[in-house]
């Protein structure tokens, strides 16, 4: 071999590498491992013998084709280093969360608390979906609030720290709709990277499939790819009427009269950047303006969100929400879930919290920080946040018990009762769908379901 | 010579107006309700008021420092970790109120709105020579609360009688105190009520005295308490500063009106009327017995009695607004809708009619 034909097939191999790499660099699709071994078979092929000394960082799988066998450790290299730089930071995704209102559906849970942080099986609602984008490599997540700033800002610093993604929030003084936020917030979400980004709904459980949604959405090359759920009534909400093969979306309809479909928005999105141009600047609906309009351009594409979906804003589908959710741990890492003799169904206790002999917990119960459960406490589809006590002999189903509450001995506590922060249920009192306001004692039986202020 | 305010609690009764601040920062006729007290108290003399709370104490404390400059009077808190009661939190402000010069110190109970004759009440308290004083009050139907049984020509209490079933008399607890130090010295720094456990035993020794309170007296710790309240205060008001009540052609009976509110044409407003600062009250609306607090607009020939409107809120033009409807902070009631008692939380939007009264959150 002579130096003049290895110039020649260094050449040829370094302009391969470099065509495939502007292929990779333009579309984002293609798949640098069949690059590698394209390049390595090509050369292969060629039946090339080079000298070792050889070094320069797109030439490396020349070097190693004499020795076939390596070629193949050596691409595998390469395409781990690929893909740890695809996920390290080469792409910064973004997402928006929409936070907004005051939340007064969740009352008196959100006298206290601001809505996404009023805790869902013991964690804050909006680290669930936080914490959802972490997983997928959101480096930036834009929370759109209007109400309670302070309060907000104060729990982003904890949690910026500990989960090592940044925070920041973008505050309306006027209520913008759903699509107004995002106008409000361009300048956070859009970078020169051209990538996508999520907009969330803060209310919204699922199992947050977002990987899947990255890849349909660059799979329909359209402008925006939304999550659309089934569900058994669509009567009562904005259906989304779409291709089932392809997914594109036709129109959406609200609460229809006659059936069009039974799919409705579940509230998680992957717009492309240029969707901030059609949103000015004012109370606008993203149902309502600008979606339709994306779909008449055939640019708006739906995927059937797999597992569950809950919009949890209010607490009768918050405790279902719980079952949904409790059950996805099961299938998926059902080591969090509790055991044991006591333990039925799907429940969740933290770390901290104690229980006594001779309860019964569950199904589908979530048991905060610091609670203490008393002895022969039967517990079912109810959550109970931090600190609160439950004494012995007490039952409680179908309710929400707020943090610091307590509930009497032999108390009874069922039927979609929801007790606000510090309420304290005295002993052998019955309560049948009670919503009680944070500070208050409840002397006597509350027998049918009212407000208690 | 000091005093101390029993602040305490979490408000729930006046809710849904305690949702939005404190207790004693809630408006009365156009100012914060504890302000009635403190100058009140500041008129007489007093140069330190101790606030005994427990509840949201960085709010109380901004408006403290705020009143503090004022009004030129010292405003101090003292905290209770846990509630104790009427009279645990005198024992906890001990050092606070003892000051070595052996002055009486005022004790008021936050809810409560009088003429607040506490000059009388200090010479009625050196010429008895006692150890305390309590201010009592004519009621109609004494059996609803504790009953103060005393000597009519002396004012010495003989004893106190807890909502009785026979008649023993008709004078209750007004909430006002003269104390002499050595109260201090019968209390435990420990949850304890100042009628059961404190007055009992002075009384029991002879040292307590009672005087009768002239003038109105009401606690409006409550929605209907409050309305009434407002109806005494005015009537008071006209008796001894006319000048601050409003008057003109479209004005009936007691209204008080904040200089910074607009009332449009064709209005007729009262009687018992407070309207705060910021309001708007545009044309053709009626309005009697109800307080419109800060910054609320009242559209055009909307008719609102016997009502609460929370701060920033708006009532739609020809809504109807009546019997003991209580509207919290920013609650905006649509063009046309009647509400019949309706008690809304904040941040809401009421498109329906409320028929019977009810709670909206």
């Amino acid at each position: 071999m002579t130096s003049s034909s290895l110039q020649h097939h260094i050449w040829l191999g370094r302009k391969y590498w470099i065509l495939s790499t502007y292929l990779r660099i333009s579309t984002r699709r293609v798949d640098s491992v069949w690059v590698g071994v394209d390049s390595v078979r090509f050369f292969i092929l060629a039946d090339l013998k080079l000298d070792v000394s050889v070094c320069s960082s797109d030439l490396v799988l020349l070097c190693v084709v004499e020795v076939p066998a390596l070629s193949v450790a050596v691409f595998v290299l390469a395409l781990l280093s690929f893909l740890a730089s695809e996920s390290k930071g080469d792409i910064k995704m973004k997402a928006l969360i929409l936070v907004g209102g005051f939340g007064t559906r969740l009352r008196p849970l959100t006298l206290s608390f601001p809505k996404p942080l009023v805790d869902f099986a013991n964690k804050p609602m909006i680290l669930h979906q936080i914490e959802a984008l972490k997983a997928i490599g959101v480096t930036e997540v834009v929370l759109a609030i209007n109400y309670q700033p302070e309060v907000m800002l104060n729990f982003l610093k904890d949690f910026e720290t500990k989960l090592g993604i940044k925070i920041t929030c973008s505050q309306e003084t006027e209520p913008l709709g759903t699509a107004g936020p995002l106008a409000l917030a361009r300048d956070k979400l859009i970078d020169d990277s051209g990538e996508p980004f999520f907009v969330l709904n803060s209310d919204v459980i699922s199992e947050y499939p977002l990987k899947e949604m990255i890849e349909f959405h660059k799979g329909h090359g359209g402008e925006a790819s939304i999550m659309v759920t089934k569900v058994d009534e669509p009567s009562k909400y904005g259906v989304v009427v779409m291709e089932d093969s392809t997914g594109k979306v036709d129109k959406f309809v609200e609460k229809p009269k006659l059936f069009v479909g039974n799919k409705i928005n579940a509230g998680i999105y992957l717009l492309n950047p240029s969707v901030l141009d059609r949103i000015e600047l004012r109370p606008t609906s993203i149902e309502k303006e600008v979606f339709p309009k994306i779909a008449a351009e055939k640019k708006l594409f739906a995927m059937v969100l797999p597992g569950f979906w809950m919009d949890i804003g209010q607490p009768r589908d918050y405790i279902s929400g719980l079952r949904l959710y409790l059950d996805s741990l099961r299938k998926k890492s059902s080591s969090k879930l509790a055991s044991g003799s006591q333990i039925v169904g799907n429940v969740i206790v933290d770390e901290t919290a104690k229980i006594g002999e001779g309860c019964l917990i569950g199904p589908d119960v979530a048991i905060g920080p610091g609670c203490i459960i008393e002895q022969g406490v039967r517990l079912k589809s109810c959550t109970i946040m931090r600190g609160v006590r439950v004494k012995k002999h007490a039952c409680v189903s179908s309710s929400i018990i707020g943090w610091h509450s307590t509930v009497g001995q032999w108390a009874r506590v069922d039927n979609m009762t929801i007790l606000g922060e510090d309420v304290h249920v005295c002993d052998e009192i019955y309560s049948n769908g009670g919503v009680v306001l944070p500070h208050k004692e409840i002397k006597s039986n509350i027998l049918k379901p009212e407000i208690v202020m | 010579m000091k005093a101390l305010i029993l602040v305490g609690g979490f408000g729930t009764r006046l809710r849904p107006l305690t949702l939005s601040v404190p207790k004693p920062l809630v408006d009365f006729a156009n100012k914060p309700m504890i302000l009635h007290q403190i100058e009140a108290l500041k008129a007489i003399g007093v140069n330190e008021v101790v606030l005994a709370i427990n509840y949201q104490p960085e709010v109380m404390l901004n408006f403290l420092k705020e009143f503090e400059a004022k009004l030129g009077i010292k405003i101090t808190c003292s905290q209770e970790t846990e509630p104790l009661g009427t009279a645990g939190p005198l024992a906890l402000a001990r050092d606070k109120l003892v000051d070595g010069s052996g002055e009486p110190f005022f004790v008021l109970n936050s809810d409560v709105i009088s003429e607040y004759p506490l000059k009388e009440m200090i010479a009625f308290h050196k010429a008895h020579g006692g150890e305390a004083s309590i201010m009592v009050t004519k009621v109609d139907e004494p059996s609803k609360y504790g009953v103060v049984v005393m000597d009519e020509t002396t004012g010495q209490v003989e004893k106190f009688v807890e909502k009785p079933k026979l008649f023993v008399g008709n004078k209750i607890n007004a909430g006002i105190y003269l104390l002499n130090p050595s109260v201090l010295d019968r209390i435990e720094l420990r949850p304890t009520s100042i009628e059961k456990e404190v007055f009992p035993n002075i009384a029991a020794a002879k040292k307590l005295y009672a005087m009768v309170l002239p003038g109105f007296w009401m606690d409006i710790g409550q929605p209907r308490d409050y309305i009434s309240g407002l109806t005494l205060y005015l009537d008071s008001l006209r008796k001894n500063s006319p000048s601050k009540l409003a008057s003109g052609p479209h004005i009936v009976g007691n209204v008080i009106v904040h200089e910074t509110a607009n009332i449009g044409e064709g209005c007729l407003i009262g009687p018992d009327v407070a309207i705060g600062p910021g309001c708007v009250v545009e044309s053709g609306v009626r309005l009697s017995r109800c307080t419109v607090m800060r910054g609320v607009r009242i559209r055009k020939h909307s008719c609102i009695s016997s009502s609460i409107i929370g701060w920033h809120s708006t009532v739609g033009q020809w809504a109807r607004v009546e019997n003991m409807t209580i509207l919290g902070e920013d609650v905006h009631v649509c063009d046309e809708v009647y509400s019949n008692g309706g008690v809304v939380l904040p941040h809401k939007e009421i498109k329906s009619n409320i028929l019977k009264p009810e709670i909206v959150m």
